[in-house]
């Protein structure tokens, strides 16, 4: 196998790597800016010198020549290399900052003219904290800058688009949020304009950066040049804690991290899985947290003569329980939701199987032809496919809105989705039945409820979602209801304000808490009223169950979702053909 | 956008032609950008989209080049645009008092023009003129070599009554020789 010497170890490798990438690879630490895994190689930041040599070839012997120690002779490349673009060959010797104080140098000397014309505003910049040239400056930086002129100045505050701001003095042009619009966005809206110092990125005059995956370009920006119009200047980064999860705003179930400061989640960023989403996300779904915090159902809804009023969770409870044993299983209309958890879904079902109901349906929320092909698909629900490998009857919103009018239902009982929102059904549809709603935002179908039970959201509590592609993935909770403690369950990150902080302090809040419970424990806590509950203490019991009794979901476990991130399924024919 | 300005189709066949000397979609952005500033007398926004238009290449490519080179006006400039060289050996030479020169005769600053739209000033990168330092270009075209404030006062002088200077005969010549007469 091909071998390579870093700093005077001895590693092998197959194929091609680059040798940045490689060493990445190693958990090496190595400073670069422009070098992205997912984009073309300009090499245009020079931060990763490395020295490079390879050994001396002797032609007529066929092997590598010796020096009278015995050592290869090594042939050094006359100048430093990027090594991002360096393709690492057998026998190939690399010096990096740890071996050569060449490189330790050069790195040295490219970071001053990198920060020559940069801005020294960190303190008021969205990007410290998370700021690859504060850090590589802070780590392979020079102590102070000789430049003693007046830096050249840029405009700031441009409005590239309607999500994404130019700040053009902190921008060391590595060329990133160029190349994504022209590789992976494919939309080719920006361009370096000018030249020399004076140059940064730029739209064509007339136009704006409204490319539906915008966003990205500020993820990978290395400094705080393309900032967020929605999140700039709303926090600190250290001052947030960052939690694994999945955007549910579309059926890819793109991998994210969601931020949470004082129990609002603050942004929502990408998270690399290259099964699904790679680095990237739409922009789309990061709008996503206002419904994680904004208008919330806090307390069970129960509807008396027409007035809504907050109801005790036990008198939520018993009204449930009555209105169940009051009704013929055929006045049911049991409604699962592909917006809802695999978790949540379950347990309906498991509850009403017990209870002589074995039909549940749901409604899909398929906007054909608004894909995108790449990271936007058509399905705008997360679990589509969960819902179908559960067995759930699947109904276009013209076949339910046909079966659910003329009144035949006694009952209606729904998990999370806006049905009147989305102008499946109206009022009317639902006059003559008891409307049960288990719902996270008040929204039109929450309203018509008779009882309104308030739910967990996703990164409440851990739920499960199965993509269009099949895969199983679940989020992590990150947001702390009135119920669960960050500090008490080990699962949650903490982050600096939540250890060192006290509800006492100024700076930190202990608002912002739902009362609610996962859906799953509400049907639980019901079930326990005649004791026939199914003893599931937390969701992960529940995913344990699926997994050991339903085969389209063997092998599918939390470790397992964790460690693999996500675990892919098999979409079966059935539901293959009903996508299609 | 570009509904005020068109090409003809004497054009869009040059176009076509120059675009079959090159592989690839986007060399033939300068050729085309020149022609259209030949046409238009510069390259604004609207021309920009016109040439991405025509050669079905994203604007904001387009745009890159123009502000790239100073060669190529993106926007309206006056009759006669005067390039001062202020790179290295020109700096050295002299080349920013010429320009402040030029730009307290003219009253305007560097990338501005005269109100009656007869003279635009920029300060520009390296002409491949340094034996000549300090020099300028003017409008694309003559260039004006071994600049002193009296020859670019004459310039000025000539170019006001419409009379471009003409372009030097410049022999290599080394330091302690004579100087060449000028012509």
């Amino acid at each position: 196998m091909p071998e390579i010497f870093i700093d005077n170890i001895r590693y092998e490798f197959e194929g091609k790597p680059k040798v940045l990438q490689f060493m990445l690879d190693q958990g090496l630490d190595h400073p670069f800016f422009c070098y992205h895994p997912s984009l073309s190689i300009p090499a245009n930041c020079r931060q990763c010198y490395v020295e490079a040599g390879t050994p001396v070839m002797n032609r007529e012997t066929n092997d590598w020549e010796l020096d009278e120690n015995g050592e290869r002779v090594i042939r050094y490349f006359p100048k430093l290399m990027t090594s991002c673009s360096l393709e690492a060959t057998d026998g190939m010797v690399i010096k990096t900052h740890r071996t050569s104080e060449l490189v330790k140098r050069g790195h040295k000397d490219v970071l001053e003219f990198i920060l020559m014309n940069h801005p020294l505003d960190c303190p008021i910049c969205d990007q410290a904290g998370e700021c690859p040239l504060q850090i590589q400056t802070y780590k392979y930086g020079p102590e102070g800058s000789r430049f003693e002129h007046k830096k050249v100045h840029k405009p700031k505050r441009i409005k590239l688009g309607p999500r994404v701001i130019l700040d053009a003095e902190r921008c060391i042009n590595c060329t990133r949020c160029v190349r994504f619009t022209d590789e992976i966005s494919k939309t080719h809206q920006l361009t370096i304009i000018s030249r020399g110092d004076k140059n940064y990125p730029a739209v064509a005059p007339g136009t704006e950066f409204d490319d539906p995956y915008s966003l990205n370009t500020v993820d990978i920006c290395p400094v705080g040049a393309l900032t967020s119009a929605d999140f700039r200047f709303k926090a600190r980064v250290w001052e947030m804690n960052q939690t694994p999860s999945i955007d549910i705003t579309n059926g890819k179930g793109c991998n994210t991290d969601v931020w949470v400061r004082n129990n609002l989640v603050l942004r929502i960023t990408p998270r690399y899985n290259p099964d699904v989403n790679d680095h990237w996300m739409p922009d789309i779904g990061r709008e996503d947290y206002r419904r994680m915090n904004e208008n919330r159902i806090s307390r069970p809804d129960l509807k008396l003569d027409g007035n809504k009023i907050k109801s005790s969770w036990s008198n939520a409870e018993m009204t449930f329980a009555e209105t169940i044993s009051n009704a013929k299983p055929e006045e049911f209309l049991v409604l699962g939701s592909a917006f809802s958890s695999l978790e949540d879904n379950f347990t309906l079902q498991k509850f009403f199987k017990s209870r002589g109901i074995e039909n549940i349906s749901f409604v899909t929320n398929i906007q054909k032809g608004s894909g995108d092909g790449f990271l936007m698909d058509d399905d705008q629900y997360p679990n589509t496919n969960g819902c179908r490998m559960l067995g759930f009857e699947e109904l276009s919103p013209a076949t339910f809105k046909k079966k659910v009018s003329g009144g035949k239902y006694k009952v209606i009982i729904s998990l999370e989705d806006d049905l009147l929102g989305r102008e499946v059904i109206d009022t009317t549809d639902l006059n003559s039945a008891f409307f049960v709603y288990f719902g996270s935002n008040n929204n039109k179908t929450s309203e018509a409820a008779d009882l309104v039970i308030p739910i967990s959201n996703s990164v409440e509590t851990p739920s499960t979602y199965i993509n269009v592609d099949g895969r199983c993935q679940r989020t992590v909770p990150a947001k702390e209801t009135i119920y669960t403690n960050r500090k008490l369950n080990l699962e949650m990150s903490v982050g600096r304000l939540d250890r060192y902080g006290t509800k006492f302090d100024n700076w930190v809040s202990d608002r912002n808490r739902v009362d609610c419970i996962p859906g799953w424990e509400f049907l639980e806590r019901v079930a326990l009223l005649d004791n026939s509950n199914f003893g599931y203490e937390t969701s992960e019991d529940i995913i344990h169950e699926i997994a050991h009794t339903n085969s389209n979901f063997s092998g599918v476990s939390y470790e397992a979702m964790d460690e693999q991130l996500g675990v892919q399924l098999k979409v079966t024919k059935e539901t293959k053909e009903k996508t299609a | 956008m570009s509904q005020k300005y068109e090409f003809t189709k004497e054009e869009l066949a040059e176009i076509e032609k120059i675009k079959a000397k090159y592989p690839d979609k986007k060399p033939p952005v300068m050729p085309v950008l020149w022609l259209a500033q030949n046409k238009f007398g510069h390259v604004e926004p609207e021309v920009q989209h016109l040439v991405a238009k025509t050669l079905d290449l994203p604007p904001a490519h387009v745009y890159g080049v123009v502000t790239f080179y100073t060669q190529y006006y993106g926007e309206r400039k006056g009759k006669y645009v005067l390039d001062v060289c202020t790179t290295l050996t020109c700096q050295v030479c002299g080349g920013y008092e010429i320009l402040h020169h030029l730009e307290e005769k003219l009253g305007i600053k560097a990338g501005e023009t005269t109100e009656d739209g007869l003279f635009s000033i920029q300060s520009v990168e390296c002409l491949g003129a340094c034996g000549y330092a300090p020099m300028m270009q003017i409008t694309n075209g003559v260039y004006c070599n071994h600049l002193t404030k009296e020859k670019v006062d004459k310039i000025i002088d000539d170019l006001r009554a419409g009379k471009l200077p003409e372009y030097e005969n410049m022999p290599f010549y080394q330091h302690g020789d004579p100087e060449p007469s000028k012509s």
